[in-house]
């Protein structure tokens, strides 16, 4: 027995030591996205690939600690402040990939590119005796006592962007909204499937805040969930794709951007229900004409992160 | 004082075994706490520089918000052992009466460990909630009792009480029956034999595995966060995940925060050092366990009636939970027949390849880690209770500690350490980098475990057998280790259950490539698919369960054949 564990102790060191000229990749989820992702992506130049997928919180986290003997060649994160602080810090390698053309401004700079973007919306549960919400501020109504949900932004980078976006359109009555949803009843239990779970379940009724790729999911695997987009507006969460300056594979990290942004990569980006970052690539879902989006300064925005979550938790507290 | 403690030649073969303990302790415990430390004061250390050093320190340490999560997690941490030793020295003492018919709670008490602390709250909130499984089975829902911090405790509670039943257990069977027998022929009260019999005699245990209990609830994450969150509670380890998950990451206030942590533990230690001294209670003689029940026939069944209660509640609830979330098809279906079948775990081995890898490694790793905690915690008991030197304070603290480190933090010290140009070769990013971080985090079980139970074995035959020349290893391995084999298996088993299902180290150590059985359902659990997410959690109960039954079984065999 003991021998037995030596032996595959001995063939498990073997087969996981890395090799240098290997890319190395860390991904925040989906998963399934990032698998598929560098398996065409091997499939297609033969450089292979090594994946570390964990959720953004995490993939920042090794990052950082292994700032004295860097690994990641390619980083990918939900949250696009990383990107923004990232590229501030100077830590990023500067590059264009010909396949941006067709990437919005806003979701491109000289040094991280969207890999693909999620819109945040309200998913409410059908089954439940309770109207359909079509405005942020209909949730404040009394027919959604107790009923309301949100991520907390200090969880979750999507809900913070939201609370950044409508703060930035409303002022002050974007948090009177807040402490009005609050006296309704709203719980702010975590991150998102904190936030998702209760109204899947039917233990609440509508999540104010959701990151709508996973709702679209749920609802095409036949949960009785609606997502709907404020025609107010919404904000869009872009999925940051960097290379870190300290790799030493920088063309072997360029062709995996290109291909992420090729055709084929952006198509898979779509499968998992997220917005392409090209416009051109045709979306299973409410694509680029079919959200209004609120546009606002995000660079200001993560320099002023610390106050916006601190002003919320007073809000809703 | 006896000839072995006074006794100061302790030979080669001592002072290698010394040396090995000692050198195994700080590679794995020291170097990575070392490091967390260093990083604490010097807060680029990461990056290999010494600049702003202590910079660190005065913004965190006065910060409000902190003074209000160190209050919470102490009153978590005690809350928790309350309810834990409550429930524990109960089902111990009953079980203790019901002898070998009593084995199946034994093994119904392990459960507790196999399931995740987030899965286990999640079951818990799908049970409970507004239009849970109670509600919508039994007409009523507990939000109100489980949203609270009552709540919190008592869930946790449930899932670390049999770290304090499988001390006092393997304690009561040490010390017999036989001094609670003389004092009810003498015509001692019920009440009075379990106050100054029994509980005195089990006392070691009891303290130190509430040290255990205290430690693992002030650094345990999942609960703290899916529940604490939830009815806005900050506590000690939320606040240390929040520095490392949200932007800015934060890794040296994480830091400063673990020695915080590290200090709360350093005072239950100290406390629990002080209580032992008033506790400690030597035996003269090891008896064997009572092969039949102690009671009458009523007894018996009263007995097993409570026990059952509190496995119906601690283990079957739980995974009753569990298995109906594996086996809903959409979330919002509700517990409806056409909603439920077996498709997410027939999906989960026909098109998730990973699956099986996963099981596999964490197998792998739990079995291992299992051997290897148990070695040095085998060691390291002997110089902790027999072989007394001045580093046996020290060697005991160091190897409580790690329970005392938020994983999270465990797995940075262990980037900080082994992801550096200057070693030949290093553990990290592949296997062993996984095996040591486990290790680190489980060593405290084995050590706590193996040692309460040789304070508690009388000195006499070990001094006997010295008197007769037994040399060390004669001792230990004739002498008090088939004394220490059960605890040493019992303790094997818990490491090995909560191994194959660690998540907070795996998520951040994984090399590249890698998966584990708790990796696998944090991803599931991430992208929505909660049945899948459940499903994988129940298999690997399953799995787990039944090779701690067959463990358990062929030791059982094997101690009737040693009789």
């Amino acid at each position: 027995m003991i021998r037995k564990l030596a032996i595959s102790a001995f063939a498990l060191l073997a087969a996981s030591g890395a090799h240098a000229e290997d890319l190395t990749v860390y991904s925040a989820g989906p998963k399934p996205l990032s698998a598929a992702l560098a398996e065409a992506f091997t499939e297609k130049t033969g450089i292979t690939v090594n994946l570390f997928q964990s959720n953004s919180g995490k993939v920042m986290a090794r990052y950082e600690a292994e700032k004295s003997n860097p690994h990641a060649d390619v980083l990918i994160s939900a949250s696009w402040s990383h990107a923004i602080s990232l590229s501030e810090a100077g830590e990023l390698l500067a590059y264009t990939s010909p396949n941006a053309e067709n990437v919005p401004a806003s979701l491109k700079s000289d040094d991280y590119v969207a890999q693909g973007a999620a819109a945040i919306a309200m998913v409410y549960n059908t089954g439940l005796d309770m109207p359909a919400p079509a405005e942020w501020s209909d949730l404040t109504d009394p027919a959604y006592k107790d009923m309301v949900t949100m991520p907390d932004p200090a969880a979750s980078g999507a809900a913070l962007t939201l609370v950044q976006g409508l703060v930035s359109k409303d002022g002050d009555a974007a948090w009177s909204l807040f402490r009005d949803l609050k006296a309704n009843g709203m719980i702010v239990p975590g991150a998102n499937s904190a936030a998702l779970n209760p109204v899947l379940s039917g233990a609440r009724g509508v999540v104010f805040g959701a990151v709508d790729y996973i709702a679209l999911g749920q609802k095409a695997a036949g949960e009785a969930i609606e997502v709907v987009y404020p025609a107010s507006g919404t904000v869009l969460t872009p999925r940051a794709l960097m290379i870190p300056a300290s790799t030493d594979q920088a063309e072997d990290a360029k062709k995996f951007i290109d291909f992420v942004l090729s055709e084929e990569g952006q198509a898979l980006v779509a499968d998992r229900m997220i917005l392409p970052a090209r416009t051109d690539i045709k979306a299973d879902r409410p694509g680029w004409d079919d959200l209004t989006l609120i546009e606002f300064d995000d660079a200001q925005a993560a320099a002023d992160a610390e106050k916006t979550m601190a002003a919320f938790k007073a809000a809703v507290e | 004082m006896s000839a072995s403690v006074t006794k100061t030649s302790g030979g080669a073969i001592r002072a290698s075994l010394f040396f090995a303990t000692m050198g195994l302790a700080f590679v794995v415990v020291a170097l990575p706490i070392l490091s967390i430390i260093l990083f604490a004061i010097f807060p680029q250390l990461n990056e290999l520089s010494l600049a702003g050093a202590f910079g660190n320190l005065t913004p965190h340490l006065g910060d409000p918000r902190l003074v209000q999560a160190v209050f919470n997690s102490v009153a978590l941490g005690i809350s928790v052992c309350a309810l834990s030793t409550l429930l524990a020295v109960t089902a111990a003492i009953l079980r203790g009466k019901l002898g070998r018919g009593g084995a199946i709670w034994d093994l119904c008490f392990l459960v507790p460990f196999l399931i995740p602390p987030f899965t286990g709250s999640f079951a818990w909130i799908q049970l409970g909630q507004r239009n849970g499984f109670i509600e919508q089975i039994l007409g009523f829902n507990i939000s109100a009792v489980l949203y609270t911090f009552f709540g919190i405790a008592a869930v946790m509670a449930l899932n670390l009480f049999p770290i304090i039943y499988f001390t006092t257990s393997s304690a009561l069977q040490i010390v017999g029956q036989r001094y609670d027998e003389v004092a009810r022929v003498f015509g001692a009260t019920p009440m009075r034999r379990l106050f100054r019999i029994l509980l005195p005699l089990v006392g070691t245990a009891i303290v130190s595995s509430n040290l255990l209990v205290f430690i693992m609830t002030v650094e345990e994450f999942g609960t703290a966060e899916i529940l604490g969150r939830r009815v806005g509670i900050d506590f000690v380890v939320t606040y240390i995940h929040e520095k490392l998950t949200d932007w800015p990451i934060d890794l040296p206030g994480a830091s400063v925060l673990s020695l915080i942590l590290i200090l709360i533990a350093l005072g239950a230690y100290s406390l629990h050092m002080q209580l032992m001294r008033r506790t400690a209670i030597s035996v003269d003689e090891v008896q064997t366990p009572p092969g039949a029940s102690q009671r009458d026939s009523l007894g018996t069944a009263l007995s097993h009636v409570a026990l059952g209660i509190l496995a119906l509640v601690a283990v079957a609830l739980p995974l009753l939970s569990i298995l109906l979330s594996a086996m809903m098809q959409r979330m919002s279906g509700g517990l409806v027949w056409s909603n439920l079948n077996f498709n997410a775990f027939i999906e989960l081995f026909t098109t998730h390849e990973e699956a099986l890898g996963a099981i596999g490694t964490s197998l792998h790793l739990a079995t291992v880690t299992a051997l290897v905690t148990v070695t040095i915690g085998v060691l390291a008991a002997f110089f902790i209770v027999r072989w007394r030197s001045v580093l046996s304070g020290p060697l005991d603290f160091l190897l409580t500690l790690p329970n005392a480190l938020p994983a999270m933090t465990v797995a940075v010290g262990l980037i900080l350490v082994w992801n550096q140009v200057f070693w030949p070769w290093s553990p990290y990013n592949t296997w062993w980098v996984m095996l040591l971080a486990y290790t680190c985090i489980m060593l405290p079980y084995p050590v706590r475990m193996i040692t309460s139970t040789l304070r508690q074995l009388p000195m006499s035959m070990q001094d006997a057998a010295v008197v007769y020349g037994a040399s060390d290893l004669g001792v230990i391995l004739r002498v008090n280790g088939p004394a220490l084999l059960g605890v040493s298996v019992a303790s094997g088993f818990i490491v090995f259950s909560i191994a194959s299902r660690e998540l907070v180290t795996s998520l951040l150590l994984t090399p590249p490539g890698f998966e584990t059985v708790s990796t696998f359902v944090f991803h599931q659990f991430d992208q929505g698919s909660v049945n899948t997410a459940m499903a994988m959690s129940l298999v690997s109960v399953m799995i787990s369960g039944s090779f701690i039954a067959l463990g358990n079984y062929l030791n059982g065999l094997r101690f009737k054949k040693g009789q």
